[in-house]
């Protein structure tokens, strides 16, 4: 079975490219970078939103790109349950456009910031972390100065099991010291319900390679991997 | 300032008596008001090098002396083909006068600026890298809201657009206390296939001209004469000069240039910064022996009713002009469409040699186009400042404090410390290249994918040494800046220079400019590295003392490492190896973190540089690394030794034993610990090594000593000086190192 | 004299003379393109409200302008200050 994957690049896409190379060259998979406005979904398998600056986050991170006719197509994927993947600006876009739910307010020391940091995994059944472990903790790169997750309705994605990532230290602990961007409950990913749509702050792409990171990991590539393990089983 | 125009046309211009005779004896006539804006502008300081031009002659002409460069100084960014049909193009420029009274915006259009001039050699923008200076942070609420939105202003663009910014240099004097600088640089890397397609002239007839990006607006009139004098004679009525920075603006030119490059259709590609279109379409038409008729109405503006003056000379960000064949003109507006960048056909190239602007039926501008882009040069005096003498005469005093105590101080120094908390708000990661990250290494070390080639960056000058001495001053910011990325594996390949200097209408100011270049001539041609672009910022002075700021003539150097194994990086690796001192220590305290931190000394004698120490210093690393013999490499920089090899121990919390007789020679010891004496590394290597690594010293005549063996206890112990042994630890300095910059900034 | 409570609202924006990107985007990316071609203009801004003890308003209002030029609460190279209203908290 071939499996084809589409990386939505808007006006002020950054990670785009990235991400490209990371799917074709790495994960070794078929893969389309598809202009925002050219974009149908009938000839994917999942999307992916990959990290930037669409239409410069003026206004608000993802707001102008969540108006996109990019989302009405990816609403059509979300629904019939495949893998959708939105990397820091794209989670910031899947936010404002509703696939997923809660904001993504200004980090609390107010700057950008650009640094590696460790996840726990807190959900490994979703479409994009199924090759993980459960309580597993991955080392990637987080670049961004609107990452702090926000949600009123916390108890209701803690019972849905939609907290799929937290920030932690090396050992695996949820500290306040390991929250780079004060996050509530240490919340660094997302996904819906169905948990066919992930979001989150971190950057797997530039956490693929062992010659980028700082310890040699790929932790990044167990995203691609579980989305094609995903799509080729075809169910959660 | 002389007026030129009659009756209520008037117009104050910054020429002589003598240029405003030339230009009338060269028209015949008398200049509209555009047109005398327009010499204005193109003979201001900044866009013509007036002064600074008959020194620059000093450099070799890189593009005729090395086969890989494939444009060197005088084009917008210098060009060097690294191999596998791939190049570099890479240059660096200044924007202090805006950044010291807007400084985030300052900081930012100077990324946007710089980025134009590595898009416009038709290449994609894959690094920044920003060397700044600022007065002392400590107590100065003034330092410390210029060096914030610095930051956050360099941040927030270079992020945009999706820029890594993987490198920087930043000191704190207080010569730079209300002129800061912000340097910016910038690396594109494509093919040269690509590069051949973007030359900056339109040395064709017939082709249309095409303006691209950021519509036209009032801003920024005459910000090129705001450059070129000093804060103190125009800050005030010249403010609206600063513009606010548009990063998505610029993203998306930067991906509509590269596509339409792609077309195959571009001739000919410009940015316009400094003296807008007057500037980019007398060089276009200039350079390529051709000239254009341009209809003014056109020109999209922002504002109504714009008269010709002020549309020639805007300066509004965000512009391009394309030279297009006109087969490919539906092609390549296509691709300015698909971007929704505003674009507009204003004319067309001919074979006139003059440049025509019509405003109407008006024919507002009808000049010969190499009479802008050749500009008349200035003879300036120069002098050695008288104090300098009593400067170098300064004698180190006995240390105050225990040496423990000067260590401890000095990694504290905000010359020295950690710039984490700068280079955390940069993403210095976007595009995937980054292999030695900021804070991991000496140089950024970048990767180009497709290929086993990585090249190495790094960027500085030391300005305490400039200010002693600029000749050997200078040679030893190339010895440093070259010393990075060699420590992380790189072979040098080309240099480019931003002169930051104070008033060249004064004598001592040009001296120090004067000998900077020669400095940079002498050592290069020597080193065989080709210099291939470079940039002159006058009138950095003081508005308040009207001094000068000390001499700053950073240099950008760019290497190339050839193979992922021979990447080498600073953290000691594994306990029991050997620490090696490479290079020669000498009672070189002048200008050092040490006089200044503890003594309160300017003066001193500073570093000289010994080009065949150099050579042999260099052959010999490289002979070393061919044989795989280095586990580690850190070049000796501000601060001396021991501070070197603390910051070699931080990320594996490795200590060390250091046994310093054998270095000591005639040395005091304030003078070994302390001494900033250039061309020094710090090499971890085996032990077992040790005799086969000595032979090669020997052969290549440079000395080397064994100064101690890397522990797991985390302490450098400190034996073999006078004074007796001691110890440090190194959390402590380590805490010192991260904590200085964000005690003072976040509390 | 007694102190009352007053809150000052201003707002901070680009001169007019100068850009404003932000603005510009949400027009021409966002309002224009969802059919709100009415939409002539839109400026950005940061607002601001302060509650402060003073004698009156017009001290009030005087003591938050002079506080927003010392601290450069806004940079007068790029922008504009306006105060919006003042009124005394309840």
């Amino acid at each position: 079975m071939s499996i084809k994957i589409a990386v939505i690049q808007f006006p002020g896409s950054n990670c785009d490219l990235d991400t490209l190379h990371v799917l074709k060259n790495v994960v070794d998979i078929e893969t389309n970078l598809i202009w925002h406005n050219d974009f149908k979904e009938t000839e994917y398998d999942g999307v992916i939103f990959p990290g930037g600056f669409t239409f410069g986050d003026y206004l608000r991170a993802g707001i102008i790109a969540a108006h996109s006719p990019a989302l009405d197509e990816a609403r059509i994927m979300l629904r019939d349950g495949r893998p959708i993947l939105g990397i820091c600006n794209g989670f910031q876009i899947l936010i404002e456009a509703e696939f997923l739910p809660g904001a993504l307010l200004k980090n609390d020391s107010l700057k950008f910031i650009c640094k590696w940091i460790n996840l726990i995994v807190e959900n490994n059944k979703t479409s994009f972390t199924n090759k993980m472990k459960l309580g597993g903790v991955l080392n990637m790169p987080i670049a961004h100065g609107e990452g702090r997750y926000f949600t009123d309705n916390l108890k209701e994605l803690e019972e849905n099991d939609q907290i799929v990532f937290r920030y932690v230290n090396e050992t695996g602990e949820i500290t306040r010291e390991a929250n780079p961007n004060g996050a509530l409950e240490n919340i660094a990913g997302i996904c819906n319900l169905e948990q066919n749509c992930v979001g989150l702050m971190p950057h797997p792409e530039r956490a693929s390679e062992p010659i980028l990171s700082p310890k040699g990991t790929t932790h990044g590539k167990l995203f691609f991997e579980s989305m094609i393990s995903f799509v080729k089983k075809g169910v959660l | 300032m002389p007026k030129v125009g009659k009756d209520n046309n008037e117009l104050k211009v910054d020429l002589t008596q003598k240029e405003i005779k030339e230009i009338k004896e060269l028209l015949k006539r008398e200049p509209s008001l555009t047109e005398w804006g327009m010499f204005d502008v193109m003979h201001s300081e900044h866009c013509s090098y007036k002064s600074s031009r008959p020194k620059l002659k000093l450099f070799e002409d890189a593009e005729k002396n090395y086969d890989y460069v494939l444009a060197g100084p005088g084009q917008d960014a210098g060009v060097i083909d690294i191999g596998d049909g791939y190049c570099l193009a890479f240059r660096i420029e200044s924007h202090n006068h805006p950044s010291a009274i807007e400084p985030y915006h300052g900081a930012a259009t100077g990324i946007g600026g710089i980025i134009r001039d590595i898009l416009c050699m038709g290449v994609r923008p894959i690094a920044l890298l920003d060397p700044l200076r600022f007065g002392p942070l400590k107590n100065n609420p003034h330092s410390q809201w210029l060096f914030k939105y610095v930051v956050k202003g360099i941040a927030d663009y270079g992020n945009c657009t999706g820029i890594p910014t993987i490198g920087g240099e930043i000191e704190f004097d207080k010569s730079f206390e209300s002129n800061c600088l912000v340097n910016v640089a910038c690396i594109g890397l494509g093919t040269i296939e690509d590069f051949k397609h973007a030359p900056s002239k339109a040395f064709n007839f017939g082709d249309y001209v095409i303006l691209m990006g950021g519509a036209t607006g009032r801003d920024g009139i005459h910000g090129v004469t705001f450059a070129s004098r000093t804060l103190t004679e125009m800050s005030e009525a010249d403010r609206p000069a600063v513009q606010i920075g548009d990063p998505f603006t610029k993203k998306m030119i930067i991906e509509a240039t590269l596509e339409a490059i792609k077309t195959g259709y571009v001739r000919g590609l410009k940015d316009l910064g400094g003296g807008g279109l007057s500037c980019v379409l007398s060089e276009l038409t200039g350079d390529g022996g051709t000239g254009a008729t341009i209809d003014m109405e056109k020109i999209f503006t922002r504002e109504p009713d714009m008269n010709s003056f002020e549309v020639m000379l805007s300066e509004s960000q965000e512009r391009m002009a394309f030279i297009v064949k006109p087969e490919g003109l539906e092609t390549v507006l296509n691709v300015f469409k698909k971007f929704e960048m505003a674009h507009a056909v204003i004319g067309k190239t001919d074979d006139s040699r003059i440049l025509k602007v019509n405003d109407g039926d008006n024919l507002v501008v009808n000049l010969p186009a190499v009479a802008l882009s050749d500009s008349p040069t200035i003879p300036r005096k120069e002098q050695r400042p008288k104090i300098l003498d009593e400067l170098l005469a300064q004698e180190t005093p006995e240390p105050n404090l225990e040496l423990e105590k000067i260590i401890y101080e000095l990694i504290s120094s905000v010359n020295i410390c950690s710039k984490k908390w700068v280079y955390q708000q940069y993403d210095h990661e976007v595009g995937i290249r980054s292999v030695v990250k900021c804070g991991e290494g000496d140089s950024g070390v970048l990767r180009i994918i497709g290929t086993n080639k990585f090249i190495a960056a790094s960027v500085g000058v030391n300005s305490k040494h400039c200010y002693l001495d600029p000749y050997e001053g200078v040679k030893g910011g190339l010895v440093e800046v070259c010393g990075n990325v060699i420590a992380n594996g790189a072979r040098p390949l080309a240099m480019v220079n931003c002169c930051n200097f104070g008033n060249p209408e004064i004598p001592e100011s040009f001296w120090y400019f004067s000998r900077s270049v020669k400095g940079m001539a002498d050592f290069c041609k020597e080193l065989k590295i080709p210099i291939v672009g470079g940039n002159v910022s006058f009138y950095n002075e003081d508005e308040v003392t009207k001094t000068a700021i000390k001499a700053t003539p950073i240099v950008m150097i760019v290497g190339l490492i050839e193979g992922k194994e021979k990447i080498i990086t600073l953290p000691f690796k594994k306990v029991g190896n050997d620490i090696l001192l490479i290079g020669e220590t000498k009672a070189e305290l002048g200008g050092s973190e040490y006089h200044s931190v503890i003594h309160n000394l300017e003066g001193g004698t500073p570093p000289k540089v010994n080009e065949k120490n150099i050579k042999a210093t260099w052959n010999f690393i490289f002979e070393l690394y061919k044989n795989d013999l280095v586990k580690a490499n850190h070049d000796v920089n501000k601060g001396g030794l021991v501070i070197t090899i603390a910051e070699m121990g931080f990320k594996n919390n490795i200590g060390a034993n250091l046994d310093l007789s054998d270095c000591l020679d005639n040395l005091r010891d304030d003078e070994l610990l302390f001494s900033e004496s250039v061309g020094r590394f710090i090499l971890e290597t085996e032990p077992d090594q040790y005799q086969k690594i000595m032979g090669i010293a020997e052969q290549f005549n440079v000395s080397v000593k064994k100064i101690g063996v890397l522990i797991s206890a985390p302490k450098i112990t400190i034996k073999g000086l006078k004074a007796m042994s001691f110890g440090l630890k190194i959390a402590e300095l380590k805490d010192l190192y991260d904590s200085t910059i964000p005690n003072i900034m976040e509390t | 004299m007694l102190q009352k409570e007053y809150i000052v609202e201003l707002v901070t924006e680009n001169k007019i003379k100068a850009r404003d990107p932000t603005g510009e985007v949400i027009m021409k990316d966002l309002l224009a393109k969802k059919g709100y071609d009415m939409v002539t203009n839109v400026r950005s801004g940061q607002y601001l409200r302060i509650s402060i003890k003073s004698k009156n308003e017009q001290e009030a209002k005087e003591t938050i302008i002079k506080m927003c030029n010392e601290l450069r609460i806004f940079n007068p190279v790029t922008q504009n200050l306006n105060v919006l209203n003042v009124k005394k908290k309840n």
